[in-house]
C-alpha cells in the first residue's frame, strides 16, 4: 500500500526528538540528584538508617576516708519495650502488669509516651528499677511478650543517707535520657563529671520501623572516678546523733593541720535513696514541705546572724586598727543611743572591761564601743580577712557567700544611709550580718592554724595550694588567749573546761527584737522558731591546736547552754579517736 | 498457515539481533533489580519474576507467529472485547489496594486496562488505514479516533487509576498526530486542552488530589503522601556516580523504601548502581523506543505504521513517566517500569508490544 502522509518526515523526526530531549531531561535530572546533590541525600540516607545509642559508664563511687562507700551502685534491671502498636503495647502492659504492680495512671502515662515516641519508633522504658524478684517474674512470662527485652543498669545507692545527705547529695535520671544518672546536689553535681566519666556510644543501623538490624561502631564508656572524702563516717554518725537530738543544725569538724573536714553534718537530713528515684509526688512534698527544710544544707548554704562568735572578727580589726587591747570600756548594762538603749546580755553590767575580757565574758558593750570606733568599713575590711563575706571555697555547690555589710551596700540595697545603730549591732554579729557556719569554722581554722589562706576541703589528698600568710603573732596571742579564757572562765566554762583544753567562743544570735520583760527568759517562753540561734566555734587541744569544731542549733537558744555541751562532746571524741589512732 | 511459514519466520529472526540484545540487557537489570529488592535472596518470589520473563519470551514469539494480518482484521473485535472486559471491571472486578483494576479469571486475575492499551493502538492504526488523505484533513473524520480514546481513559480513571488512563490518552494523542491530522488544529486542540486542564480536578480522587498537592509541594507532607518520593530521592541522590553497590542499598534493604520492587525498582536498582546504571537504564529505553520508530519508518503499511509509533509512545511514555515519577518530576500516578517491575501483566503487555513490532517487520520483509 504505497501512501503517504502529510509531513510524514517531519512528524517523524519530531517524535524522535521529542523522545530524545525527555530522556535528556531524566538524565539532567538524575544528573542533579545523584551527582550535585549527592552529599545532602547521603546525609538524609545515613540518618535514616543510623541511630546513635548512648552505652553509659558506670558512675564513680564515693568512699568515706575510713573506706565505707557512701555512694555506690547496685544493679538492677531495665524494663524496654520496642515499639509497636498500641494492641500489642496494651497487651504487654496487662501481661507485665499481672507480675508486678502497675497503678492505672502509671499505664497512662506509658501509653502517653508510646504516643510521643511515635515519630521516632522509639524504644519506651516500662520500668527503671525493677528488682532480682521482678525480673524473675517476668522472665517467666516472658514468652507472652513480644517486643519486651531487660536491660541491665546501675542503680545510685547511698550508704548512711540521713548523715550524707547534703554532703554526698542526691542524683537523678537525667530529662535527656542520654546521660543516665546525674548529680543534683552535694558533692554528686560538683563533681558530676568526674563521677560519671565518659559516655560511649553505640552507632546502629536500624530499618523502618526503627528495629536494630546491626551494630555498625561503638564507643566504649569510660566509666566514672571513684571519689575519697575527708569525711570519717564513723565520727560523721557520732555527730549527727548528737545533732539530731535538736530540731535542726550543723556541726563541722575540721583537722586545721591539713584543711580536711572530718564531718559535716546538718540536720535534718532526707532520704537521698528515695529522692534518687522517681518518688511520687506525694513523698516529694513531705521533704520539700517540712517546716524544719531538710533539704537546706546549713553547713554551707544557710547564712544566719553569727552572733557573738562574730566578736572575734571585730577584736581581731580593732587589733589590726591599732585600738590596744588594754583599753577598758565601761559596760553598765546597756548603751543608749538615740533614745534607745541597746542592751548587754548581762543587764547587770561587766563593769569596766578590757579586750580580754569582753571576749570571754561576750560583753555586747564593749563591742558597741569598739564598732562605734572602727565603723563599718574597717569591720568588713578586716572580717574579711577572716573569710567573712566570701565563698570558703568547699566542694559544694549552691554555697552561700553571707554577707559584710557596708555604707555602700546599704544604699544599694535599700536605697537608704547607714544608720549608727547598724554599725553597733553589726559589732556583736547582728542585724545585717550574715555568715555560714563554714565561714565560722574556716575563720577558727585561720586563726589557730596561723594562716589567712587556711581552706578546708572535702576531697583526700586535695593538695594545699595556698601559701602560709601568717598573722600579726601579737594579734593572735591575744585573740587565743582570750578564746582559751572562755572555755576556762568565761561564758563556755560551765561545759568546755576539758583537761585537754579547749578554745572556743558561744554566740547566741537573736531572731528578733526582745521585749523589755522578754530578758533572760525568752529562750524558754518564746516559740521554737522565735528563739537564738545558738553557735559555739571551737578549737583544741590547747598544748597544739588541731580540730576545729563549729556548731550551730537553730532556734537551740543559748550558744553556752546548747552548742557549747555538744562541742565538748565532740572534743571528746576527738580526743579519744586521737588517743586510739597512736 | 503454512508450515515453510513458520520456518521463514523462524530464519528471519535472525533480523532481531538489536532488539535482543536491548531486552536482554533490560530483563537482565530487571531481574538483579527484583534480586536485590527481595534482599538478595532467590526467593519464591525471584523465580516467579524469572517465570515471568520466560512467560513474557513465549508470549511474544507467540504473537510474532501468527500471521500479522489477524491484528489488523480483527483490531476493532479485539477492541470490543476489551472494552466490554473494562465495563465487567467497573461492575465486579476484584478490589486490590483500594482500586478495581483486576479481573479474576480463576487461574490469575489480569488488568484489562493494560490489554486496553494495546487494543486502542490496534483499533486506532485499523481505522486510519482506512482513511484516504483527503478524508484524513477533514477534522470530522477524527472524531471517532477521540471517542475511542477518551471513552476507555475514562473508565480507567474512574477505577481509578490515572496513571494508565493518561497513558491511554498520551498514546491516542500520539497516534492521531502521527496519522496526519492538521497540524494547526492539533495545536489549537493542544493549547485548549492545556487550558481545561484545572477543569479535570474535579474528576480526581481524593487521594489523586493529595498526591498532585504534594508534588508541587513535596514538605507539605513528608510522613504521608511525600514519604514515597522523598524517600526515593533520598535512595537515588545517595547512590553518587557509581552506586552503594549491589545488594548494599540501605534505603531499600531497610524498608524506607516503598513499592521497592514494583513501581521504584528504578530506585532500588540506581541506589546501589549510582548514576552509571541510572543512564544505561535510561539508555536503553531510549534506543529501545528508537528501535520502534526505526521499525515504523521501515514498514510500509499504513496499519503497522500507526501501530509501531503507538507502541513507541506507549513503551516511552511508561518508562518516562515512572523514572519521572521517582525522582519527583511528575506526581505519584502507579504505573510500573516495563521489563523491570515485579508484575505478570506489564510483563505480558510488553512481551505483546515486541511480538508485535517484531511481526510488523517481519511482515513487510515477506512481501
Amino acid at each position: 500500500m504505497p501512501f503517504k502522509f502529510n509531513n510524514n518526515h517531519f512528524r517523524h523526526d519530531f517524535l524522535i526528538i521529542v523522545v530524545c530531549v525527555l530522556c535528556g531531561l531524566l538524565i539532567a535530572n538524575l544528573y542533579v540528584l545523584q551527582v550535585n546533590n549527592s552529599d545532602k541525600y547521603m546525609i538524609l540516607s545515613d540518618k535514616n538508617r543510623i541511630r546513635l545509642v548512648p552505652s553509659l559508664p558506670k558512675r564513680g563511687k564515693i568512699i568515706t576516708s575510713d573506706g565505707k562507700t557512701v555512694a555506690g551502685n547496685v544493679c538492677r534491671y531495665k524494663l524496654i519495650m520496642d515499639y509497636c502498636d498500641k494492641k500489642t503495647f496494651s497487651e504487654n502492659l496487662d501481661v507485665i502488669s499481672q507480675q508486678i504492680n502497675f497503678t492505672k495512671e502509671e499505664k497512662e502515662e506509658l501509653l502517653k509516651v508510646r504516643q510521643r515516641a511515635r515519630a521516632y519508633h522509639l524504644p519506651i522504658v516500662i520500668k527503671h528499677d525493677l528488682s532480682w524478684e521482678e525480673y524473675a517474674k517476668i522472665s517467666m512470662s516472658f514468652f507472652k511478650l513480644k517486643n519486651v527485652s531487660i536491660e541491665n543498669v546501675y542503680v545510685r545507692t547511698y550508704e548512711m543517707p540521713y548523715e550524707f545527705s547534703h554532703i554526698v547529695g542526691h542524683t537523678a535520671f537525667s530529662p535527656d535520657n542520654i546521660r543516665g544518672i546525674i548529680g543534683k546536689t552535694g558533692l554528686e553535681l560538683s563533681l558530676n563529671e568526674q563521677l560519671m566519666g565518659k559516655i560511649g556510644s553505640i552507632q546502629m543501623e536500624v530499618n523502618s520501623i526503627g528495629k536494630k538490624v546491626r551494630v555498625i561502631d561503638s564507643v566504649e564508656p569510660m566509666n566514672g572516678e571513684d571519689i575519697v572524702i575527708t569525711i570519717d563516717s564513723e565520727l560523721q554518725k557520732f555527730v549527727c546523733d548528737l545533732i539530731a537530738q535538736q530540731k535542726a543544725g550543723a556541726c563541722i569538724v575540721i583537722d586545721i593541720s591539713n584543711g580536711e573536714i572530718l564531718a559535716s553534718v546538718s540536720v535534718p537530713g532526707f532520704d537521698t535513696n528515695l529522692v534518687s528515684k522517681k518518688i511520687s509526688f506525694l513523698q516529694w512534698n513531705e521533704i520539700a514541705q517540712n517546716p524544719l527544710f531538710p533539704l537546706l544544707d546549713r553547713t554551707c548554704s544557710c547564712a544566719y546572724p553569727p552572733g557573738s562568735v562574730f566578736k572575734i572578727a571585730v577584736a581581731y580589726a580593732a587589733l589590726k586598727e591599732g585600738i590596744s587591747p588594754k583599753d577598758k570600756i565601761y559596760c553598765g548594762g546597756g548603751v543608749k543611743l538615740d533614745n534607745h538603749v541597746f542592751h548587754c546580755w548581762n543587764r547587770g553590767g561587766h563593769g569596766y572591761v578590757d579586750m580580754t575580757d569582753a571576749l570571754k565574758l561576750s560583753c555586747d558593750c564593749y563591742f558597741f564601743e569598739i564598732a562605734k570606733r572602727l565603723g563599718i568599713e574597717k569591720i568588713a575590711e578586716h572580717a574579711r580577712e577572716l573569710g567573712y563575706g566570701e565563698l570558703s571555697g568547699i566542694e559544694l555547690p549552691n554555697e552561700s557567700s553571707g554577707l559584710l555589710p557596708t555604707k555602700k551596700w546599704k544604699l544599694f540595697r535599700y536605697g537608704s544611709n547607714w544608720k549608727p545603730y547598724e554599725t553597733m549591732i553589726a559589732g556583736i554579729g547582728q542585724g545585717a550580718v550574715l555568715a555560714t557556719l563554714m565561714q565560722s569554722a574556716n575563720m577558727m581554722g585561720k586563726i589557730f592554724s596561723n594562716n589567712k589562706n587556711f581552706k578546708s576541703t572535702l576531697i583526700k589528698g586535695k593538695k594545699f595550694e595556698a601559701e602560709l600568710m601568717p598573722f600579726d603573732k601579737k594579734h593572735l596571742e591575744i585573740i587565743q588567749n582570750a578564746l582559751h579564757l572562755v572555755c576556762t572562765s568565761g561564758t563556755a566554762a560551765g561545759s568546755c573546761n576539758a583537761p585537754y583544753g579547749i578554745y572556743g567562743k558561744t554566740g547566741s544570735s537573736q531572731v528578733r527584737a526582745l521585749k523589755e520583760n522578754e530578758a533572760g527568759i525568752s529562750n524558754k517562753i518564746a516559740q521554737w522558731k522565735h528563739r537564738d540561734h545558738a553557735f559555739f566555734v571551737g578549737c583544741a587541744p590547747f598544748a597544739n591546736p588541731k580540730y576545729v569544731v563549729a556548731v550551730f542549733v537553730e532556734h537551740g537558744g543559748g550558744g553556752a547552754s546548747i552548742a557549747a555541751p555538744i562541742a565538748r562532746r565532740v572534743f571528746d571524741k576527738l580526743m579519744e579517736r586521737e588517743l586510739h589512732a597512736h | 498457515m503454512r508450515i515453510d511459514d513458520f520456518k521463514q519466520r523462524f530464519l528471519f529472526l535472525n533480523e532481531f539481533k538489536i532488539l535482543f540484545i536491548l531486552l536482554a540487557g533490560l530483563l537482565f537489570i530487571g531481574m538483579l533489580g527484583q534480586y536485590s529488592a527481595f534482599n538478595g535472596e532467590f526467593n519464591v518470589f525471584v523465580q516467579r519474576h524469572f517465570l515471568k520473563i520466560i512467560f513474557g519470551i513465549v508470549c511474544m514469539l507467540a504473537v510474532y507467529s501468527v500471521d500479522f494480518r489477524i491484528w489488523s482484521n480483527y483490531a476493532y473485535v479485539f477492541y470490543g472485547v476489551v472494552f466490554v472486559a473494562l465495563i465487567i471491571v467497573e461492575i465486579l472486578g476484584v478490589i486490590k489496594l483500594g482500586a478495581q483494576r483486576w479481573i479474576n479469571f480463576y487461574f490469575f486475575t489480569f488488568q484489562p486496562s493494560e490489554l486496553m492499551k494495546i487494543a486502542l493502538i490496534l483499533a486506532l492504526s485499523r481505522y486510519y488505514s482506512l482513511l484516504t488523505p483527503l478524508e484524513i484533513s477533514d477534522l470530522k473524520k477524527h472524531i471517532v479516533p477521540f471517542a475511542l480514546t477518551i471513552i476507555p481513559a475514562y473508565l480507567i480513571l474512574k477505577q481509578p487509576d490515572l496513571g494508565t488512563a493518561s497513558l491511554l490518552f498520551f498514546v491516542g494523542i500520539g497516534i492521531i498526530f502521527m496519522s496526519g491530522f492538521p497540524l494547526k488544529a492539533f495545536i489549537a486542540l493542544i493549547t485548549c486542552g492545556i487550558a481545561l486542564c484545572p477543569l479535570g480536578w474535579f474528576f480526581l480522587h481524593d487521594y489523586q488530589k493529595q498526591r498532585i498537592l504534594t508534588f508541587f509541594n513535596p514538605d507539605r507532607d513528608p510522613s504521608g503522601s511525600g514519604y514515597h518520593v522523598l524517600q526515593s530521592k533520598i535512595a537515588i541522590g545517595s547512590g553518587h556516580l557509581f552506586g552503594r553497590g549491589f545488594l548494599e542499598g540501605t534505603q531499600s534493604k531497610l524498608n524506607f523504601l516503598p513499592e521497592k520492587n514494583t513501581d521504584f525498582i528504578f530506585t532500588t536498582i540506581a541506589e546501589e548502581s549510582g548514576f552509571i546504571g541510572a543512564i544505561v537504564i535510561v539508555t536503553l529505553f531510549l534506543l529501545l523506543t528508537l528501535y520502534f520508530i526505526w521499525v515504523a519508518s521501515t514498514v510500509r503499511s499504513v496499519f503497522a505504521k500507526l501501530m509501531c509509533y503507538g507502541l513507541s509512545v506507549l513503551l516511552f511514555m511508561h518508562a518516562f513517566i515512572n523514572i519521572a515519577m521517582v525522582i519527583g518530576l511528575v506526581p505519584v500516578v502507579g504505573i510500573p517500569l516495563p521489563f523491570l517491575s515485579y508484575g505478570g501483566s506489564s510483563m505480558l503487555t510488553f512481551s505483546f508490544c515486541c511480538g508485535l513490532v517484531m511481526a510488523a517487520l517481519a511482515y513487510k520483509k515477506s512481501y
